[in-house]
Formats: structure tokens, sequence, C-alpha cells
């Protein structure tokens, strides 16, 4: 199947959205779809998926005008969209999954389950994926999700499949999975759209590109013609910075010291210290406890035995309230679940944390906090309107600034970072390293917590690395690289790397 | 001729873009259609201006004060909402207090404050800081089985409702108090010849709530509990502690409520009085927009639904509706109203 799509022009009130925008799109392909947020992918590939209609230009299906009106009318010309929030439900076995919607039914009106479970498990054989279609969704990670969504594509004989960056959640072993699937379902001719932000694995996986940049298309072609370094400067308008960025720094007193800290089942005897001005990189694999970790030093999760000191002084009955006074900020992962207050505007989720230190009975200081977010928007570099404005209404990495603001706000001597850069583009992630460098030279204590071993080498001076609830390893500075974590991260021993060097 | 159609377009434009930006605003128009109804029903057939303006303000004052108490409670179930919970047990609590109050007051032979001595208006004055009290302390309770003892609130005052009204039940057996009158005066001191205490408490109780709500930690807090607790969590705010105070608070404002209601009537019937008034308040409370998931509450929004629920009852009565059918009504308006809200929803 081939679709193309000539001069497609959308847009919302005002907000020129799409502006002219043509692409082909071949069977048997593997095509990115790249882009910082608000460039418009996400639109263009609604108009595909029969969500939203464009307002001018139009759609061919192998060379017929198609008519996309609805989501089910794009079903039906073969079209599948897998967003990037999986749509399946946790309480429901997998081969029930696969037929949501349009389950079949015996003779006498009731589930044809026996139909669903053979036809699910035709299709695993197909795709050659060793999973049990009796097992509830729910107890499945994230990766097989995944797969279930692209097999549920794939049963309603869909020829191109638009992936909303299916491998934002995912560790590295489940990318694999999933990327092994795409790769069966390009020999089975299907055609597949991937949206990421990820280059390296567009580089590796993908055959073409499109880069779209404010609505318009700025550039197109083969993806071996090009580097990661060309996408990324397509992508934002301007070279970006691949340069390490950690550099040596006069490191002050100890601010945090955790000895023996035990939160089972999640980490045990964990040890380590921290000095100001130092940036502290902590990494490792689903499952390494190092968010259950941090929440524990952060107040917000119990500890079953150890001891935590702030500036030499042990904290006892810790709470978020007594860490936050003690000078600890923890901006969590997963910005939309721990962070955003969905029902407030710009300015009060950027002040919650520090209402009650500047207050006079009870009554919030409004003035003092929009002084206070003026100063802390122009060194974040927040785009935005009015502080008056609907969180929502900012971009991913702008949210994520915002969230940075309310913890700058508390004056911490900690920073603890969990995976900041998060569904963050490249720009802004630029923007939050240089920040975190920033935050080291006026002697604040940064921990960021990662997934991503190329941001822990680029920004910290070094990094524990955990596996399965306990520090496996330290790396300092040089030591650290993709192979060197990725050894400790999965159960490696230190010596054998040093010795191996 | 040209100028005249852009300012006739420029008002349609402002119309729609404060229709579906503001959340009160379709609100307040209900309200002011409902009223220009009220008005027109109630007729013009007077001799003169001032008595016709005589009559539509004692309709209006009617309304207001029969409405006060329950306006009252519904601004504690805006709160209790907009942390994602629920109270049931307003009405039960209201019996409790009430029943308390004229415990302590009566001048039978079983008055509380009677039997320590304490007679007079010391004893009334003594007897609103107790009510007041055990109205927090009943909603604290309730307070602490959710927050502690992690019941769901649907269930924590369902059981409490049971409990509290089944309680008093029990200990007003066969009991009849007697309300000294100057109690009474709670409800019926007249200002000039008017009687309007009861919309003056409930006017006071709004404009503080409004600014709590708006201005100060507490109110902020619980949108932020209501919206996204785990956020409100990491952000450092003591969820169980907001939570807590909340229901307190609603325990508060229903013994203010029972206050009016002992001092307008001079008695409560225990078995009788507040029920279905938790549904009453939670249907002004989601008339004037407040959203059943939290996070989304406006006191005024609760202000204007308790109005559009009063007139709505008023304009019954004066069509001569069957009384029976009088609910039916309510649950009509509650749910356009809900339909009204969402055509103005931002998307």
């Amino acid at each position: 199947m081939k679709i193309e799509m000539t001069n497609i022009k959308k847009s919302f009130g005002n907000n020129e959205v799409l502006k002219s925008i043509s692409l082909t799109i071949n069977g048997g392909e593997i095509y990115a779809l790249l882009g910082e947020n608000g460039a418009g992918k996400s639109t263009l590939m609604n108009i595909l998926g029969g969500i939203h209609q464009a307002d001018e230009g139009a759609i061919m299906i192998d060379g017929e005008t198609a008519q996309l009106h609805n989501p089910v009318q794009s079903q039906e010309a073969g079209i599948a969209f897998i967003h990037q929030e999986l749509n399946l439900i946790n309480d429901l076995p997998v081969y029930e999954n696969m037929f949501l919607g349009r389950e079949p039914k015996t003779k006498r009106g009731s589930l044809d389950l026996e139909k669903m479970l053979h036809e699910t498990e035709e299709m695993f054989k197909k795709m050659n994926i060793q999973l049990d279609p009796r097992k509830m969704v729910g107890d499945l990670d994230s990766s097989y999700k995944q797969t279930i969504e692209i097999c549920r594509a794939m049963m309603t004989n869909a020829s191109v499949i638009i992936m909303d960056e299916p491998t934002t959640s995912l560790t590295d072993s489940e990318i694999e999975r999933v990327f092994e699937m795409m790769k069966t379902l390009k020999s089975h001719n299907v055609g597949l759209i991937f949206i990421s932000h990820k280059l390296q694995e567009v580089k590796r996986i993908c055959d073409r590109y499109a880069v779209l940049r404010d609505g318009v298309l700025v550039s197109e072609g083969s993806v071996p013609d090009v580097t990661t370094d060309d996408l990324a400067r397509f992508m934002v308008g301007h070279d970006v910075r691949t340069e390490p960025l950690a550099k040596e720094r006069n490191l002050g007193k100890e601010v945090l010291r955790v000895e023996e800290l035990t939160h089972h089942p999640f980490f045990r005897n964990i040890n380590f210290s921290v000095k100001q001005g130092e940036v502290v990189g902590v990494t490792g694999l689903l499952g390494d406890g190092r968010s259950e970790l941090f929440q524990s030093i952060f107040g917000a999760d119990d500890i079953s035995s150890g001891k935590i000191y702030i500036d030499g002084e042990e904290v006892k009955n810790n709470s978020t309230i007594k860490a936050i006074n003690k000078g600890i900020a923890y901006l969590p992962r997963n910005r939309k679940e721990n962070a955003i207050i969905q029902d407030m505007d710009i300015l009060e989720n950027s002040s919650i944390a520090t209402w009650p230190k500047f207050s006079k009975a009870g009554i919030i200081n409004n003035e003092w906090h929009l002084k206070k977010f003026e100063d802390l928007k122009k060194t974040l570099r927040i785009k935005m309107q009015d502080p008056t404005d609907s969180i929502l209404s900012l971009s991913g990495g702008n949210q994520q600034k915002v969230v940075l603001a309310k913890w700058l706000a508390t004056d911490p001597k900690i920073l603890i970072l969990d995976n900041p850069t998060q569904g963050v583009d490249v720009g802004a992630k630029e923007d939050i390293y240089d920040i975190i460098l920033k935050l080291a030279d006026e002697n604040i204590a940064v921990i960021v917590l990662s997934s991503e071993a190329s941001e822990i080498i680029r920004v910290c001076d070094r990094s524990l690395v955990m596996y399965q609830g306990v520090i496996q390893g330290e790396l300092i500075g040089k030591e650290m690289s993709d192979h060197s974590i990725m050894n400790l991260a999965t159960g490696g021993e230190l010596a054998e790397e040093r010795s191996e060097k | 001729m040209g100028n005249e159609g852009t300012a006739k377009r420029s008002f349609i434009q402002w119309y729609k873009n404060k229709w579906h930006n503001d959340p009160l605003f379709s609100i307040f128009v209900a309200l002011i259609v409902m009223v220009i109804l009220q008005t027109l029903v109630l007729g013009f057939d007077y001799d003169s201006f001032d008595g016709w303006f005589e009559s539509w303000t004692s309709n209006w004052i009617n309304i207001l004060r029969n409405n006060a108490g329950i306006g009252i409670v519904a601004l504690g179930m805006t709160f209790v909402i907009m942390t994602g919970g629920i109270d049931l047990a307003v009405g039960a609590t209201l019996v409790a207090t009430g029943a308390f109050a004229m415990m302590l007051i009566d001048i039978g032979e079983r008055g509380l404050l009677g039997l320590m001595g304490v007679t007079g208006v010391p004893a009334i004055a003594l007897a609103l800081v107790l009510v007041l009290l055990f109205g927090y302390l009943l909603g604290a309770l309730i307070g602490i089985t959710i927050t502690k003892g992690m019941v769901p609130p649907f269930i924590a005052t369902l059981g409490a409702m049971m409990i509290y009204r089944s309680v008093t039940q029990q200990t007003m057996q066969g009991y009849n108090p007697q309300v000294p009158t100057e109690f009474l005066q709670i409800s019926g001191f007249q200002i000039g010849d008017l009687m309007i205490m009861p919309i003056i408490y409930w006017l006071i109780i709004a404009a503080i709530l409004y600014y709590v709500s708006k201005r100060t930690i507490f109110g902020r807090q619980i949108i932020a509990v209501g919206s996204n607790e785990r956020a409100a969590r990491l952000s450092g705010i003591n969820v169980d502690r907001v939570k807590l105070h909340v229901y307190a608070l609603m325990g508060l404002l229903v013994s203010i409520a029972a206050i009016i209601q002992v001092s307008r009537v001079g008695a409560m019937d225990v078995s009788g009085a507040g029920r279905g008034m938790e549904m009453d308040a939670i249907a002004a409370a989601v008339v004037g927009g407040t959203s059943m998931m939290g996070g989304r509450g406006f006191i005024l929004g609760t202000v204007y639904g308790m109005l559009i629920i009063g007139v709505l009852n008023n304009l019954l009565n004066l069509f001569g509706a069957p009384p029976l059918l009088s609910d039916a009504f309510k649950g009509f308006i509650v749910i356009v109203a809900i339909l009204l809200q969402r055509k103005g929803k931002i998307t």
C-alpha cells in the first residue's frame, strides 16, 4: 500500500499548525516522522487516523482519493494508529484484548472465546512471539503491551501502522523486542510510521525520514544518507551540541550521606554520599530501585532500616515536608502522573511547594511568587504566554521547566532529578542540561536519575549504577561509557570491567 | 449601519468566548433566565410599583431564607467534592448537632446547661461554642476514618450517616426539649422589619469561603489534592491533613445549619430533619460547576446552583405543580446544568 498526502493544511483557530505538507509512505518501509513537540507531527497523523480533518489537501491511497472523516473510515482503509498511551484493559486476558470492540460471537450470542484464543495464537505464531495469550494484560511488562497493540493492529488487516513514540516507556531489552516485531512487519510488506525523539533508534531501524518544523516539511530523505546530528539540526533549526558537558569543579563539603539504607523489597544496603557542587548520576535498568531509593530519601516513602544524613545531621521520621525544609528537592519521573496539577495554572504549578514558606496567616503571597517565577522563567527559558494560563497549554519541555521552577523556588541544597528529560524535545533537553551545570556551579548538589546512559555520561561527574536494588558499582569520570554502565546495570562486576582495560 | 453590524457581531463573539472560557458564565446566565421567568410568573398585577416591589422582594427573601441552611452545607460540600470525596453524613450530622444544641439549652428539667447552673444569654453563647465544636468533631471523626483508616469517603460517610442518626434518635427518644425564646433570636432577629439573619450568615460564610478557596494555602491545596493527589504529596503537601480539615470544616458548617434550623423552628424532628440534605447539597455544588472527579469547583458557582434550585422550587409553587413531582424537576435541572457546562468546556 502506498499513501500519498499532498498539500495538507490545517489550522486550529488562528494557529496554522500544518502549512502545506506533502509526504509519501510506501508499504514495506519504516518511515520516521521527526520534529520537536508542537512541530505538527501529531496533527498530521491524526488527520491520517481520521481524528482530525485537513482544511485543504488530499490523501491518496494506492492512487485513489481516500475519505478519512472518522477513525472507523481510516481503519477500514487499512490504517492503524497506536497511540502513545496504550488502549488496553489490564483486567482482561491478552486474547480478549486483541478483539476489543469487534468481539466474535457464537450462534447463541455469547462471546466466542475459543475463536479469539485460537486466532490470537495463530497471530503470535505468525509474528514469532513467545507469549501465552491467556495471561492477564496487567501482568505484562510495557514491551509486551506494545506488542499486543501491534498484533491487534495487524488483525484488523492494517497495511500501514502509525506508532507514536512506542519506545519512550520501554527499557533497552524491551525496545529490542519491539524492533524485532517491526522488522517482521516490514517483511510482511506493512508500512510503518515511526514517531520518535530518539534519533539513535531512528538511525538503527528506519529506512526513510521526514522532519517537520513549525508545520513545514524541512527535510525528507533516506536515513542512511544522514547522521543523527543532521537530524537533530533539521529538527531544531540550528546545530545541536553533543560534546560532554561535565567538567572539573571544586567540590564543597558533604551534604547528603546515606548508610545501609534499606526498604524491602525495593533496595537494600545503600551507601553513598554527595558533595556540594557535584553532579552525580544514578542509572540502571527497570526494577533497579533507584526511583524508590530517592523517593525514600525525599521522605515520600518509608525505609525499613538505615540512616540518612543531611549536612552531617541524621534525619529521623522523614517526610516530604521535612525534606523540603532541609533543602531537598525531588523532581519526579512521569510528569503527568506525579508532578502536574492539571486544574491549576502555570504560576500555581510553579509555586505549590513554596506556598507555606512565603505566606502570612495562611494567605498565599501571590506577588512574591509572581516575581520569583518571572526570574526563573528567564533562567529556565520557559516559552509561555501568561502565568495564569493552564499548565496544559505548554509543551512537554516547558511543563518540565515549570516543575523545575517549582523546585528551584524552594532554594534547594540537594536537587534530585528523576528522568528530567522524559518526553522533552531536543532544544529543551539541552536547556535542562545547562541548568543542571549552572546549579552545580552555584554549589548545589545535583543527582540525576536516568535510564539513558548517554545522558549520564554527558552531564555527570560520576555515576552510581544500580542492579536489582543494590548499587552494583560506581564509575568516575572517564570510566563512564555505554559499555561499562550496561555491564554493571545487568549485574556485571566492576573488577571485571577494570581488569579488561 | 456597518458599525452597528460589527458591534452586534463583536457582542456575539464576546458572549461565545465568555461561554467557552468561563465555566461560571453559563450557570449565571441560567440563573438570570430563571429569575426573569420567575418575575414574569409573579406578574405585574399591582396598584403601584412599590406594591409590586414589596411582593417581589418578600418572595425573594423567602427563597433565600429557606435555602440558607442547606446553602451553607452546600459550600462545605463543594470543598469535600473538590478533594475528590463526598459526604453523605451531612443530614445525620445536622440532627446530631441540632439535638445536641437542644439538649444544652433546654429550659426544662433535663437541660444540660441548666443542670450545671448556666442560664440565660451565657448559656446560649456557651451552647453555640459547644455545638460548633461538636460539629467540627463529628466531621473530624469522618476525616480521620478516611485518612488514617483509608476508608473510601463514600463508605466512611455512609457509615457515619447511619451511626449519627440512629444514636441521636435513641438519645432523643421520648424527650421534648424546650428551646428558650432568646435562642430563637439567632434566626428571628429582625433588621428593620426583615427577618434576614439566616441569609446574612449564608452570605458571610460564602464570602469567607470564597476568599479561602482563592487566596489561602488551604484553599489551593484542596484543588491540588483533588486534581492530582500523588503530585500534591510529592510537592510537600500533607494530603491527609488537608482532607481531615475539609471534613471537619464540613461538620462545622453543618452545625451552623443546625443552629439556624433549631432557632427558626424552635424544635427539630430528629428522624425526619436533614433527610436528603446530602443530595441537595451535592446537587447545588454540581449545578454550580463542581466536578465530581475532584480538582475543579467554585464557591460562587455553588451559591448560583443553590439559587437555581431555590428559584425552581419557588416557580413550581407559583405554578401550583404537584409537590410530589418537585424532585423530578430538580433532577432534570441538575442534568441540564451539566449538559450546559459540557458544551462550555474547553476542548
